[in-house]
């Protein structure tokens, strides 16, 4: 019966329009990037930061580093954007359109109704990120060729790597994992609001709204001493799998700590749930 | 099937529903009458444990809603005013999405629903394609797919056009007459529930102010219409000497209990006044229930 809920819930999440917004936006945001840095000045920089470095350019200007290049600022910008879109419609939408009223006349639980729509936001959180570097790297590979993988980061997450071609694809797949853990909670976050009485508009600003304060404590020096507190301070841990040697340990305790914020999440916005009247 | 015992809701410092205490017995067709606002929706939704109540206890079909909700709404199906799907999925695919929220369902019995609701040959087009009254029979087909003993169904009229008014009921009698369903309707149309119904309790500020049968509402003396050329006279008349105990729109009086259209006649031919005409009217629950609204009103006045 959870398969069928879960699937039925599928159909609802892809049968929309909305659903494939963020879809839709990557492409184009990508396809911009991906020309921008063809045929603007951003290419020449690189291979001089690269030669600077006395590494040859023409072996790490490749689909791999051109792919990763595209896919730090929609990361960080578009991607919360759309997993909250879809996490605060997750109960709020349901409730707004009379639809809830009719699901909560049958005999499933509450908690289950929240555990099948959280999968199934899990879910979608997962194809997103999956097709946010599926669609990155192909479109690098149309202009760029397949070779080596330059990383390059600034503090507060220094990175200066270079990979050989199979060590860089490994690299970047599994970082995919790692995105999609921090979907999942961003997406947790606008679930969560999305339980309580208020619009699917209202659970997603508060979601983006509790990411961007958290970003922006986070890189206030004072609270440089409780900056894992921050749950924006975990989002980054996909940049350190690049670094080298590669830091386990943080790596570790971010996921574990992304985890528990989107049980915490599930569990505070259950209760919510729970005990909340639904009316027309 | 329903028993609400001294439910109490509450919303914050307003009190919606105020020891509401009624029963529904299998097999019948049970109107909820009340203005907007009366509580009504809020009960049914304490039925179906999507509002909780501040006090008191609500079994469907033997098991508490609070503690059991799962069992209670085993064997329930409902409809709400306005039905509301996702208009981006066929109805099939709405239907499939439904029911399993209740138990496994086979594609058979999801035609067989479709069939008996009149979709045959639509259940694979949009939502967004169907009519007004298209949807209300896709909301009677979710709400029959679980095989339903109860089924409850809040204003299933509203919106509906006249023939789709007439539609609705007919499928009520027939659901009741073919599947031996016991209902519960809300409705605000009085009509409705007075071909309907066989039981009714009508709600005012949250409170059941009248609970009985439909034919007991119907052996209630109900106006009767008095032509003389002076109706305020001879009214005035009655009234003092306890015969009659209200007047309504000029034209109509309620006779107090125990006397005729023949003793009025007579006495006021006898006091002098004229008397053209002088008809009963069956009471329908109309005027049951209007003559109930105007005395609760006359009563919070005094």
């Amino acid at each position: 019966m959870l398969r069928a809920q879960l699937q039925n819930e599928l159909w609802k999440l892809f049968g929309k329009r909305r659903t494939y917004i963020g879809f839709g936006a990557f492409v184009l945001a990508q396809s911009t990037m991906l020309l921008m840095f063809k045929y603007t000045r951003w290419e020449s920089q690189f291979e001089r930061l690269l030669a600077g470095n006395g590494y040859p350019a023409s072996d790490y200007i490749s689909a791999l580093t051109v792919a990763l290049v595209m896919l730090t600022p929609q990361i960080l910008l578009l991607m919360p954007l759309y997993v909250t879109l879809v996490g605060g419609d997750m109960v709020a939408k349901e409730t707004e359109d009379g639809t809830l009223r009719m699901i909560l006349s049958r005999p499933i639980s509450r908690v289950r109704l929240l555990w099948v729509k959280w999968m199934a936001g899990t879910f979608f959180s997962v194809v997103l990120v999956l097709a946010l570097g599926g669609i990155a790297l192909g479109f690098a590979r149309i202009l760029f060729p397949w070779k080596g993988m330059f990383v390059f980061g600034e503090p507060p997450h220094p990175v200066f790597s270079l990979f050989p071609p199979g060590e860089g694809l490994r690299l970047y797949l599994f970082s995919h994992l790692l995105m999609a853990m921090n979907a999942i909670a961003m997406m947790s976050v606008a679930a969560m609001f999305s339980c309580f009485n208020m619009k699917p508009a209202a659970a997603t600003i508060l979601a983006l709204s509790y990411l961007f304060m958290s970003m922006v404590l986070e890189h206030i020096p004072f609270f440089e001493a409780y900056q894992n507190w921050f749950i924006t301070h975990h989002f980054a841990s996909w940049v350190l799998l690049f670094q080298s040697p590669t830091p386990w340990a943080q790596i570790i305790q971010s996921e574990i700590i992304l985890l528990a914020t989107s049980a915490t999440a599930f569990v505070i916005g259950a209760l919510a749930f729970q005990v909340r009247d639904i009316k027309s | 099937m329903i028993q609400l015992l001294n439910v109490r809701k509450k919303f914050g410092q307003r009190l919606v529903v105020a020891d509401l205490s009624l029963q529904v017995e299998r097999g019948e067709i049970y109107g909820l009458l009340g203005h907007n606002g009366a509580g009504k929706s809020t009960a049914i939704g304490m039925m179906l444990g999507q509002v909780w109540p501040t006090a008191g206890e609500v079994r469907i079909c033997g098991h508490d809603v609070a503690a059991n909700r799962g069992a209670a709404l085993r064997a329930v199906g409902a409809i709400f005013e306005t039905p509301v799907f996702y208009d981006y999925l066929s109805g099939w695919r709405n239907l499939q999405i439904l029911s399993t929220y209740t138990a496994p369902t086979s594609e058979a019995r999801i035609q067989e629903v479709i069939a008996w609701v009149g979709l045959t040959g639509r259940e694979h087009s949009k939502v967004r394609t169907y009519s007004h009254g298209m949807r209300a029979r896709l909301a009677l087909a979710q709400a029959l797919l679980p095989k339903p003993e109860l089924l409850i169904l809040d204003e299933p009229s509203d919106g509906l056009d006249p023939e789709g008014i007439h539609e609705m009921r007919e499928t009520i009698l027939r659901l009741q007459r073919e599947l031996g369903l016991t209902i519960l309707l809300s409705s605000h149309l009085l009509n409705e529930v007075d071909q309907l119904c066989t039981r009714i309790a009508i709600l005012q500020g949250g409170r059941k102010v009248f609970e009985g049968s439909v034919a007991e509402v119907k052996s209630v003396h109900g106006r009767v219409e008095l032509k003389t050329p002076d109706f305020p006279g001879a009214t005035r008349w009655l009234r003092e000497r306890g015969l009659i105990t209200a007047t309504l729109e000029g034209r109509f009086i309620i006779l107090s209990a125990g006397h005729s259209t023949a003793e009025i006649t007579q006495t006021l031919v006898a006091a002098g006044f004229a008397v053209e005409g002088i008809w009963q009217h069956e009471q329908t629950v109309e005027d049951f229930y209007m003559g109930l609204v105007s005395q609760q009103k006359e009563t919070t006045k005094s």
